[in-house]
């Protein structure tokens, strides 16, 4: 988790991405952003993320953008 | 026949109603199919004639795309992991090429129609530099909505190679998703699995429904012929005539025609989501107070939403996450600072994004330069972001305040101002020469003579204009607050409801540009 929280900082600083929960709602994610960091993600956890898991409820909070490295690690 | 037609509201709309509610619950949808139908008829034959081609190779490639699918989760069961892998490998290969053909169809037909002329003419430019032939222009006349119901169909046949949804088995069904009548010439472009269920599981008369899409349909009349009509006037002449004028009547001008385009756009989206709210059926927001953006791209997520999601959906993400820009990211992350590897990847989709919508908006370089214009803006806010933040900082400036962000919102509105004049103008010669005409210096008689009052929108015009605008901005505030005037009053108690109601039918009927001495302005974004 905390690897992600620094990817996440590097891709937009100044946001406390611990307690943020919407991330893509409240525009603080824009796409560009979640291509940054979708490109980083794959770099850093050899994970394959495909147009199909680019919603907002992957994306809206650390925790679930965490959760769906896990589950496409699997 | 247009959405602010007599003929529309009490020809067609009406009696399709009455017989939507006479109907029983589970062929309701039949009569919305019906009514989609003859409404395209009316229309133009063609426009049915093409609605019907892309609709069933939308219903037909779905339905290969499901069952290919299903072919792959019964032969998976019992296989290796590698077996798997392969027959995945295989099935998708074949996937592809069932949504490159439905793609092809749609598109193809799309590209044939709208942009053959442009194409050819790109071609005789360039063979001219090197003495080649010269071919002729073809025109074909252009299906009223076309570039809403081909990216409405090609969305449902890539979310569906996707696996979002099974694919749609009655084909009469499909082809009501695609020419809904409310959305068929301007959208909002809807999305399958939000719009079917809706569409097909039938509606009973809803006290609520019919009065918050009354009011919905008289707020969009109101926008479009109370301001934007009223509008138009001035800014043809301008335009049309914009060497006569001098900077302030220009400018005012270019102002005049932002009112018109987003009342004239927003009013008729309002029209549409009215009508389907009487039906029960809810559309999808295209608006959300665009001008309150503190940003260009603010105000591209804001403005005509259902176009930038589905850029966003089935361009720009695809796009981005292909193997040559993953390459591409790679690639940049070895060579430039972390910053620029993080930004060239996606500029590069973003390009072509822009290039896609500005070429969606028309077949000439007018377009294509007005979406790189957007492109290039939102670039250079990205690029210079970081500076910004340090500058700030530096200056003790708070960005999130109240005076930044109002002049944040000043700025937005300025930039769009610049970008929506390029699309008004005819060419991009006389974009410029509109644009200098507003440099050239300040000629205070333009305003004492009386000249900007009897450019067909008199002073009695600009005096409903300004009060209509002023409403419309209330209620924005309003929304950005969280607090929806138009519900609140749709649902409201009886004596907040028929006052306010009756004001909106009053204002419509009173001060509306139509009848005696009124053209019939004709939608713009219609034309796309």
């Amino acid at each position: 988790m905390e690897e992600l929280l620094e990817i996440l900082s590097e891709v937009k600083p100044g946001v406390d991405f611990e307690k943020e929960t919407e991330l893509v709602d409240s525009g603080i994610l824009d796409s560009m952003a979640i291509i940054q960091l979708v490109a980083r993600l794959a770099d850093e956890y050899d994970v394959e993320i495909t147009p199909v898991d680019l919603v907002p409820e992957n994306f809206n909070s650390a925790e679930a953008i965490y959760a769906l490295v896990k589950r496409l690690e699997d | 026949m247009t959405y602010t037609s007599y003929l529309y509201f009490f020809g067609f709309a009406i009696v399709v109603y009455l017989v939507y509610l006479a109907c029983p619950m589970k062929q309701k949808w039949k009569v919305l199919f019906a009514g989609s139908c003859l409404f395209s008829m009316i229309l133009d034959g063609f426009l049915a004639v093409c609605l019907l081609v892309t609709s069933l190779a939308a219903f037909f490639c779905g339905k290969q795309l499901t069952k290919l699918q299903d072919k792959f989760n019964a032969a998976k069961k019992g296989l290796s992991k590698d077996e798997k892998k392969q027959l995945k490998a295989e099935i998708t290969k074949k996937k592809k090429a069932v949504v490159a053909a439905g793609t092809i169809i749609s598109l193809g037909s799309l590209i044939v129609l709208k942009y053959t002329s442009f194409f050819l003419g790109l071609f005789n430019s360039v063979s001219e530099i090197f003495g080649g032939i010269q071919l002729p222009l073809l025109y074909y006349a252009l299906p009223l909505g076309i570039s809403y119901y081909t990216l409405q169909a090609i969305g449902y046949v890539v979310d569906t190679y996707r696996g979002k949804y099974r694919a749609e088995t009655n084909a009469a069904k499909l082809i009501l998703f695609v020419s809904f009548f409310p959305q068929m010439t301007e959208g909002p472009i809807g999305r399958y699995d939000k719009l079917m269920p809706q569409l097909v599981e039938g509606h009973r008369y809803s006290n609520e429904n019919f009065t918050s899409g009354v009011t919905l349909i008289f707020w969009g009349l109101f926008k479009k012929l109370v301001i934007s009509d009223r509008a138009s006037y001035m800014v043809s002449e301008v335009f049309g005539n914009y060497t006569k004028y001098g900077s302030i009547v220009v400018f005012v001008a270019t102002v005049m025609y932002t009112i018109q385009l987003y009342t004239d756009f927003s009013g008729c989206i309002d029209i549409m989501s009215g009508t389907a709210r009487v039906f029960g059926i809810k559309l999808e927001s295209n608006f959300r107070q665009p001008f309150f953006s503190k940003s260009v791209g603010e105000f591209w997520r804001r403005w005509h939403i259902t176009l930038g999601t589905w850029f966003k959906d089935y361009v720009f993400y695809p796009v981005s996450l292909s193997s040559p820009f993953m390459k591409l990211s790679k690639a940049s992350a070895g060579h430039m600072s972390k910053f620029m590897a993080s930004i060239v990847p996606s500029a590069c989709a973003l390009f072509v994004v822009w290039l896609g919508t500005g070429l969606w908006h028309g077949a000439s370089m007018k377009y294509v330069i007005y979406g790189l214009y957007y492109f290039l803006i939102m670039l250079l806010g990205t690029i210079f972001e970081p500076a910004f933040v340090k500058m700030s900082a530096k200056l003790n400036i708070n960005r999130k305040g109240k005076t930044m962000s109002t002049l944040a919102v000043l700025r937005t509105m300025l930039l769009v101002n610049i970008g929506m004049t390029m699309f008004r103008a005819d060419g991009i010669g006389e974009y410029g020469a509109v644009i200098s005409r507003i440099f050239q210096p300040i000629n205070i008689y333009d305003i004492t003579s009386g000249t900007l009052f009897a450019l067909g929108t008199d002073r009695h015009d600009f005096l409903v204009i300004v009060i209509g605008v002023a409403i419309m901005y209330l209620v924005a505030i309003m929304k950005e607050k969280g607090k929806d005037i138009l519900t609140l009053v749709s649902t409201g108690r009886i004596y907040i409801k028929w006052p306010v109601m009756m004001g909106l039918i009053v204002a419509v009927l009173v001060f509306g540009a139509y009848g005696p001495g009124y053209g019939v302005v004709e939608n713009i974004y219609a034309q796309f």
